[in-house]
């Protein structure tokens, strides 16, 4: 060992799903050993796991539980780094097959490999020159259901007389991932629906990032209707801008605003195809808080919690609550990529499973 | 046998010399600092910087009648903006064999490189910021049938309303009209700071209501990334403004082109801690001694500080010009 590498260990409990590990560094080298599994000697499980940069993005080299103690590998949705470090970028575009007039609406992408919480952009939704759902191209979404390999859904009412459904693979219709959607929070957020009343509860397309004293503002263009929102203009003060405050979080993509809307026009996002070209979005931003302190500690937690964007910790120190936070991070990844042989064995382990992960970052790696 | 000494029988010992200049390394314009307000944290100051903006009182515009009876007091209201410190760095370990035996002078070429890396780092953590944190209009002025589509006059005059209406400040006075052929008055003017793929766009609006710099009556106050202005916006180019490729309606490239005015968006150091360069000797790296260090390291923060006073005014290319 010399005096420039980098180690770092650690453990937690899988979901099933990939899991983030953010590091001071990008590792060379990573290993993982399934705990539960191990111990358990379970059948269909991957015990142990290597990866070496070398061997390439999304690999891995495995040890696993078929029936009998056996080597295997993964080749894709293995191991892999990542730096995120620079927003607007973005995975393989991948063919839209189809996608159904509904409320929410499921897409159909062969193979997409897409999981629960990706944020995903459209383009080219047109059916015909004149009919599709080109209405949400370049709107982020978050991915809310993911049916099978092939099929997956996002919130927006497609079920509506503007809204066509998609079909045999149009041309030009296309999506893909934004990889690093949060890279500064809290943000601006399109929004999905609007329920007036004594308080607003507004549903945005992808993650808000807001919290409880949030101040927001609404920027909804005439069309999509409850425009009364808007922080300008201001009919009582000419020139003061009108904000909200959030005063409770339902869910990542839904918050609560303490303005009165009773009397405010209904939202509606049935926009006419007619009207893509130059089509404007609705939009609620994050616009500073009135919040005093900073996250509330809770079981297991650090004294002083960093902020977290989207439900997990950014590797910052402790901030006020609702303030502008960087959320740029690097590490590595531990896929759900599943083994060649043991097509039942998922890398980062079954949910509950507890993983150990070590991770390297060598001076010197021969040949260079 | 030949009779003549020429290179092939006795070629120079040395067949090389190092050129005495070194060659420029291609780098962007960062506009986005340009256009920031600046501001320092202090030290022992915490984690995060906190603004405060008084909101406008109600104007009383009720007279008072003559019951002398006061009417009832206002409460004063204010809106808090915070923003968190963080911090940035890179650095090269340089192993004193390549300070000794290379022919140049490694340690001020590399010494510069990093200053140059650490305030690119600065201004592209600002764009990217303003990226996710300002909200957007979609031109729609232009003819490709896009949304966004091709950048027209009119999607510059909306944008300009539209800062105007929020009472934003201005960045540039106007440039008083000369006599001077060809040229004519500037407005005073929001910055637009937008790619430079976008300059054959800015073009193809001569006549239209794009002035190009060369066309001011006096170049003394353009910036050096300036290419011109619409109306009230003067623009600013670099090669580093945010661009999504392929993610318009119709797969094309979409423009991030951030128009604003003044406190828009605020920059943030930390007593002093924006601009650090750290040398480490040989001496401090182990007991031979045999590695230098060379760091930069920052500290930033950023927040938009009038919301009211920034657009990023998103478009793609107009379709009949090739690609950059």
């Amino acid at each position: 060992m010399t005096e420039y590498s980098r180690l770092a260990k650690g453990y937690f409990t899988s979901t099933g799903a990939a899991k983030v590990i953010n590091l001071p560094f990008q590792p060379d080298y990573v290993e993982i050993i399934n705990y539960t599994a191990s111990a358990a000697f379970t059948d269909h499980r991957v015990l142990s796991a290597q990866w070496d940069v070398n061997m390439g993005q999304g690999f891995a080299i495995t040890q696993v539980k078929n029936t009998t103690y056996q080597t295997d590998s993964v080749v894709s949705n293995g191991i892999s780094t990542f730096s995120a470090g620079l927003a607007l970028q973005y995975g393989a575009r991948q063919q839209v097959v189809g996608a159904t007039k509904a409320d929410p609406i499921v897409f159909n992408v062969t193979a997409h490999g897409y999981s629960v919480g990706d944020i995903v952009i459209f383009e080219g939704l047109y059916q015909s020159s004149t009919t599709g759902m080109p209405q949400i191209c370049g709107i982020p979404f978050a991915i809310t259901a993911v049916g099978d390999a092939d099929h997956f859904t996002v919130k927006w009412n497609g079920n509506q007389s503007n809204y066509t459904a998609l079909s045999g693979s149009p041309t030009g219709a296309y999506v893909k991932k934004v990889l690093y959607p949060y890279l500064y929070a809290p943000g601006v957020s399109y929004v999905e629906a609007i329920t007036t009343g004594s308080t607003t509860t507004i549903v945005t397309t992808a993650p808000h990032n807001c919290v409880v004293g949030q101040e927001v503002a609404f920027r909804i263009p005439s069309a999509w209707g409850t425009t009364q929102l808007n922080s300008l203009p201001n009919v009582v003060i000419p020139g003061s801008p009108i904000y909200g405050y959030v005063v409770s979080v339902t869910d990542s993509r839904t918050v609560v605003v303490n303005i009165n809307s009773t009397s405010y026009s209904a939202y509606n996002s049935n926009q006419p195809v007619a009207s893509v070209s130059g089509q404007q979005f609705p939009q609620m931003v994050a616009v500073g808080d009135v919040n005093t302190g900073g996250v509330v500690i809770s079981s297991g937690s650090a004294l002083y919690p960093p902020p977290s964007v989207n439900g997990a910790n950014t590797i910052n120190g402790p901030a006020i609550s609702g303030a502008f936070v960087n959320n740029t991070s690097q590490g590595f990844v531990i896929g759900a990529g599943v083994c060649v042989t043991d097509t039942a064995a998922v890398l980062v382990g079954a949910n509950t499973n507890v993983i150990y992960w070590k991770a390297y970052l060598h001076d010197m790696s021969l040949p260079v | 046998m030949s009779m003549i000494t020429n290179t092939s029988n006795l070629g120079p010992m040395i067949l090389q010399s190092l050129a005495p200049a070194m060659l420029y390394v291609p780098t962007p314009t960062m506009n986005y600092i340009t256009v920031c307000d600046k501001t320092s944290m202090p030290a022992n100051g915490g984690t995060t910087m906190r603004f405060m903006r008084p909101r406008a009182l109600t104007p009383p515009t009720v007279q008072l009648g003559n019951a002398g009876i006061d009417p009832p007091a206002q409460v004063p209201q204010r809106d808090i903006i915070d923003a968190q410190m963080a911090f940035f760095g890179t650095g090269c370990v340089i192993n004193e064999q390549v300070i000794l035996q290379d022919q140049e002078g490694v340690l001020a070429w590399v010494s510069e490189r990093l200053a140059v890396a650490m305030r690119q780092a600065e201004d592209l953590i600002l764009r990217d910021y303003i990226v996710s944190a300002a909200s957007v209009i979609m031109a729609g002025g232009g003819g490709n049938g896009d949304n966004p589509s091709n950048l027209g006059v009119s999607d510059f005059s909306l944008v300009a309303t539209t800062l105007d209406t929020n009472n934003a400040y201005k960045f540039m006075t106007g440039i008083e009209g000369m006599d001077r052929f060809g040229t004519g008055p500037v407005r005073s003017a929001y910055f637009m700071l937008a790619s430079t793929e976008l300059q054959s766009d800015f073009d193809s609006l001569v006549g239209q209501g794009f002035k190009s710099v060369w066309d001011y009556p006096s170049n003394s106050s353009a910036l050096p990334s300036e290419v011109g202005s619409v109306f009230n916006i003067r623009i600013l180019t670099s090669s580093e403004a945010p661009v999504a490729r392929q993610a318009s309606a119709n797969s094309n490239d979409v423009y991030y082109n951030t128009v604003c005015g003044r406190q828009a968006i605020t920059h943030i150091n930390q007593d002093g801690y924006s601009m650090n360069l750290i040398y480490r000797d040989p001496y401090f790296s182990g007991m031979l001694a045999q590695n230098a260090t060379l760091a930069v390291k920052f500290a930033q923060a950023q927040a938009l500080t009038q919301d009211t006073a920034i657009r990023n005014l998103l478009c793609t290319r107009l379709s009949t010009l090739g690609g950059p």
